[in-house]
């Protein structure tokens, strides 16, 4: 976990119905709460929308205390501006935004995603060998891969997500040292300000969801006119869908650009188990969108997936960039300033010992463990398998009797061996031997 | 000499035998080059008796030095092993083809990411492979 999701403990039923929804097996309910294993978890959000009581969100700051403040700044996700049919222009919503006083960087970020686009695309056209890339955007996808794919770090494209971009440049450019705060459609976005992968520190300082964003727009209900503000690009929201991105770099590209893009979770451990094993030659780029139908499907989204989809699906947009803004993204192409500063590196699970012998032992005991275990997957001892619980027992987080077709078992012998037990007499109390 | 083994018996579903040998090592603390070579063995042995062996048996034995990885089929068996070894080189069906599998890649494919490569192979009784990866020393 790098610190997208949030555990409301006074919520929480100890229900487990979470946990057979993630899909690294990141999560376990010890003493009636939920609890999130950090190495595991990928901050995907499964979780969150498999919680009847709305004990696990995203793990966003007190919108209700950030939004008091004078003058405040929001980098909003692409995703933001598609929510609302009156708001679905940047300009549009702009103007909305205006009337509560705050002020987004929507200028900015179109200047951004097609920077990175750019980068991405000369990056992919120069790799030789290495092909395919994989998309940086979803840090879920990101994470999954360092914890499961260790092998695939490498392919990784070393560009950093737009959002972080897009305040660098307005910094750079304006001077500007107000802090920003992103508005995220999911607990992964989250984690890019909480805690970001491959550069020391974030450009940003406060992450909400863009649901609450909406519903505080949404409450006053501001028409806007659309003509107070200058027109922004609209090519960069696409990426709020599946395959956004790579439409978008392949606009850069003269010749063939081949790019597969999937969105959801099992399309995505599917796709990167492929390219595992090699089977995905003559692809340049990947593009894995942990939720289904792209960001639009993200927890902390406000409208529905599929009326996002049919707005996004009207955008007509224009792919190829004025003389003007072609001359600002090369220049800023030449400032490096898209780079990811350091490496994506490798965050595999601890194996059950380092030394190969004794983790040997360990696996022939767990799986002697898990063979004496009822294999119903359950979840009643809190682990999402039977599997699990034999990991946890062997790595010393628990035991047996944690299951309890197990502590049945015990129980039953105990009260055997007592009955047993009881009808033994000492020798002085015989029955056959009258007492006087 | 510790040893650990594995059986992935009658595969049914591509990559099955793969994804539970790969389980495994990580949880052993294999080095992830040599967990995905091993994958990729165990994939292409597997694709390889499915295609032609109408299924099969694959056992990973691991010891504190290396891991073996033996196939087994009873399909009609590879007439000359040679040709078989050569990139490109497939007797599969034009089916098996527009599935986009065999492309002549399987064995060489196994025989570059294993350290050694024994194939046993009699026709009409079936194949048996043996591919041993060596870990390296500390």
């Amino acid at each position: 976990m790098s610190g997208g999701i949030k555990i409301r403990e006074s919520r929480c039923r100890g229900c487990a119905n979470c946990i057979k929804s993630c899909p690294t097996e990141a999560l376990r309910v010890i003493d009636g709460l939920v609890r999130i294993l950090p190495d595991l978890c990928i901050d995907c959000g499964e979780c969150i929308r498999s919680c009847k009581d709305k004990a696990i969100t995203v793990n966003d700051d007190e919108w209700d205390l950030i939004k008091t403040r004078e003058g405040l700044i929001l980098m909003a996700d692409p995703t933001f501006y598609v929510q609302v049919g009156a708001y679905s222009r940047p300009r549009l919503m702009k103007e909305a935004l205006e009337h509560h006083g705050l002020r987004d960087l929507s200028e900015w970020a179109s200047l951004a995603f097609d920077l990175a686009a750019f980068a991405s695309a000369r990056l992919i056209r120069d790799a030789g060998d290495n092909l395919p890339y994989i998309s940086t955007y979803c840090p879920a996808v990101i994470r999954l891969i360092q914890i499961n794919h260790p092998e695939l770090v490498g392919r990784i494209l070393p560009v950093e997500s737009p959002l972080e971009t897009a305040v660098s440049i307005w910094r750079e450019e304006t001077g500007a040292e107000e802090s920003v705060t992103l508005v995220s459609p999911c607990p992964a976005k989250a984690t890019l300000v909480r805690n970001p992968v491959g550069r020391e520190q974030s450009s940003l300082e406060y992450v909400v969801s863009v649901r609450k964003v909406i519903r505080d727009l949404l409450a006053c209900n501001v028409k806007v006119t659309g003509t107070k503000t200058k027109a922004i690009s609209r090519r960069w929201l696409l990426w709020s869908i599946s395959g956004g991105e790579s439409r978008h770099i392949s606009s850069f590209f003269d010749k063939g650009f081949t790019s597969i893009s999937v969105s959801g979770l099992r399309n995505t451990q599917d796709l990167l188990n492929e390219l595992e094993l090699g089977r995905l030659s003559g692809v340049d780029f990947i593009e894995c969108r942990a939720c289904d139908l792209g960001c639009i499907g993200g927890t902390g989204t406000y409208e529905s997936r599929f009326l996002s989809q049919l707005r996004l699906d009207n955008i007509e947009a224009e792919w190829m960039p004025s003389g003007e803004e072609m001359e600002q993204i090369r220049s800023w192409y030449d400032k490096d300033i898209w780079r990811l500063t350091a490496p994506v590196t490798a965050k595999e699970r601890l194996p059950l010992s380092k030394d190969i012998k004794e983790a040997m032992a360990k696996l022939r005991e767990m799986d002697a463990i898990y063979a004496e275990l009822p294999h119903i997957d359950c979840g009643a001892c809190g682990r999402p398998s039977c599997r699990a619980l034999a990991e946890d027992i062997v790595r010393g987080q628990g035991e047996v009797t944690d299951c309890v077709f197990k502590l049945r078992e015990r129980i039953t012998n105990l009260s055997g061996e007592i009955k047993n037990l009881s009808s033994k007499l000492p020798h002085t109390l015989h029955p056959g031997r009258k007492r006087r | 000499m510790e040893e650990y083994a594995i059986l992935a018996g009658d595969f049914s579903a591509i990559g099955e035998a793969s994804t539970k040998f790969k389980a495994t090592l990580k949880m052993l603390g294999i080095p992830s080059d040599l967990v995905r070579r091993a994958s990729v063995i165990a994939y292409e042995a597997e694709m390889n008796a499915l295609i032609h062996g109408g299924g099969g048996v694959l056992r990973m034995t691991v010891y504190d030095d290396r891991l073996e990885i033996v196939a087994r089929d009873e399909g009609p068996g590879i007439p000359d092993v040679s040709l078989a070894m050569q990139e490109g080189y497939s007797t599969a069906t034009d089916e098996i083809r527009e599935l986009g599998f065999g492309a002549g890649m399987g064995l060489p494919n196994i025989d570059r990411n294993a350290d050694s490569l024994l194939i046993e192979t009699e026709i009409d009784k079936g194949t048996t492979l043996l591919a041993t990866v060596i870990f390296p020393s500390p």
